[in-house]
């Protein structure tokens, strides 16, 4: 039971930090473009996600050994968590800046008036284009953490749920207000799913090289348990002053790379 | 074979970037454990792979400040 929840709220918040990214990008080509095409390429991108989670997601959990699968998926999750995790600490530490989805909202605006006018009638492939590379490569994230967390944990549906939830919310909250997203807790939610990619990598990845863990599926609480500590002691430690301020702030005018 | 250097491009971008320490540290991790078990320490074989990934996840975090020290952007 603990693991299918687990799956879904992973699943749930890695979806949804994707998905504010991606509509910050929809939003974007929709204002300054045209609706109609811009939902169509969101939309073609959504499907060709969906296809994608469907065929990896049942070919890798039909056709994988079991303890192979949870090998390779476990190390790769903790590669992953890993990169989601420290990035996080740097932002909480104030170390990194954190992503301004206004701020990015406007770069694609601006980007988007240097482009072609919209033709006055049919599809403006601009906008149809923009907006499928946008949810596209967001979305290419979630469909790593869906395959990955559904194969190896036999999860495949629950983590499903959590994505298709996660699509849902923000996309009708989007719809709602018109606006990029900036109040989400971006950091904390990346913050979180780092820390149960780590977790649930290490406990697959260490289950398949033979360790036996105390409690079983209870060992993935511990060892979340583990990882929040050595995380808020890292922020704590990074923030007080590894870092001399004049660090602090080139680090701070550096360009969001994700 | 263009897009097989594409596919393989996205995919090294995608799981290593520009900090290969956070994908070679937690494949050498479990080498080790899975060393230590065959060793017949698997009682502490657990504990030994969590501090290695906590290891690897400060390697990266004082590799990323190292970059930052030097004004390099990673």
């Amino acid at each position: 039971m603990s693991v299918v929840l687990f799956t879904v709220l992973s699943s749930f918040i890695a979806s949804a930090v994707e998905f504010v990214e991606a509509l910050t990008v929809v939003l974007a080509v929709g204002v300054t473009r045209q609706w109609r095409s811009t939902l169509a390429g969101a939309g073609a991108a959504i499907v060709v996600l969906t296809a994608l989670i469907a065929i990896l997601g049942l070919t890798i959990a039909t056709f994988v050994p079991i303890e192979l699968l949870r090998l390779v998926v476990g190390a790769v999750l903790i590669v992953f968590g890993l990169q989601w995790l420290t990035r996080a600490i740097l932002r909480a530490a104030g170390a990194r800046a954190s992503r301004d989805e206004v701020a990015n909202f406007g770069r694609e605006v601006v980007a988007l008036a240097k482009e072609p006018p919209v033709p006055a009638t049919g599809m403006d492939w601009i906008s149809f284009t923009v907006a499928f590379k946008g949810v596209l490569l967001e979305g290419l994230e979630v469909a790593f953490i869906v395959v990955t967390f559904g194969a190896a944990g036999g999860q495949l549906v629950p983590a499903i749920v959590g994505a298709g939830l996660a699509g849902i919310g923000v996309l009708g909250v989007g719809a709602a207000v018109r606006r990029p997203l900036a109040r989400l807790p971006e950091n904390q939610l990346k913050f979180g799913v780092g820390l149960m990619l780590v977790s649930f990598g290490t406990f697959w990845a260490g289950e398949a090289i033979g360790i036996a863990w105390p409690g079983s599926d209870l060992s993935i609480l511990l060892l979340l348990a583990g990882y929040l500590a050595a995380s808020l002691l890292a922020v704590r430690t990074v923030a007080a002053g590894l870092v001399r301020p004049a660090q602090l702030s080139q680090m701070q005018t550096r360009q969001e790379a994700n | 074979m263009r897009y097989v250097i594409a596919f393989a491009r996205f995919w090294h971008d995608f799981l290593i970037g520009d900090r290969p320490e956070l994908f070679v540290g937690p494949i050498v991790s479990l080498a080790l454990v899975a060393l230590v078990i065959q060793a017949g320490w698997s009682a502490v074989s657990g504990l030994v792979l969590f501090g290695l990934v906590v290891a690897t996840g400060g390697l990266g975090l004082a590799r990323e400040l190292a970059a930052a020290r030097a004004g390099t952007d990673r």
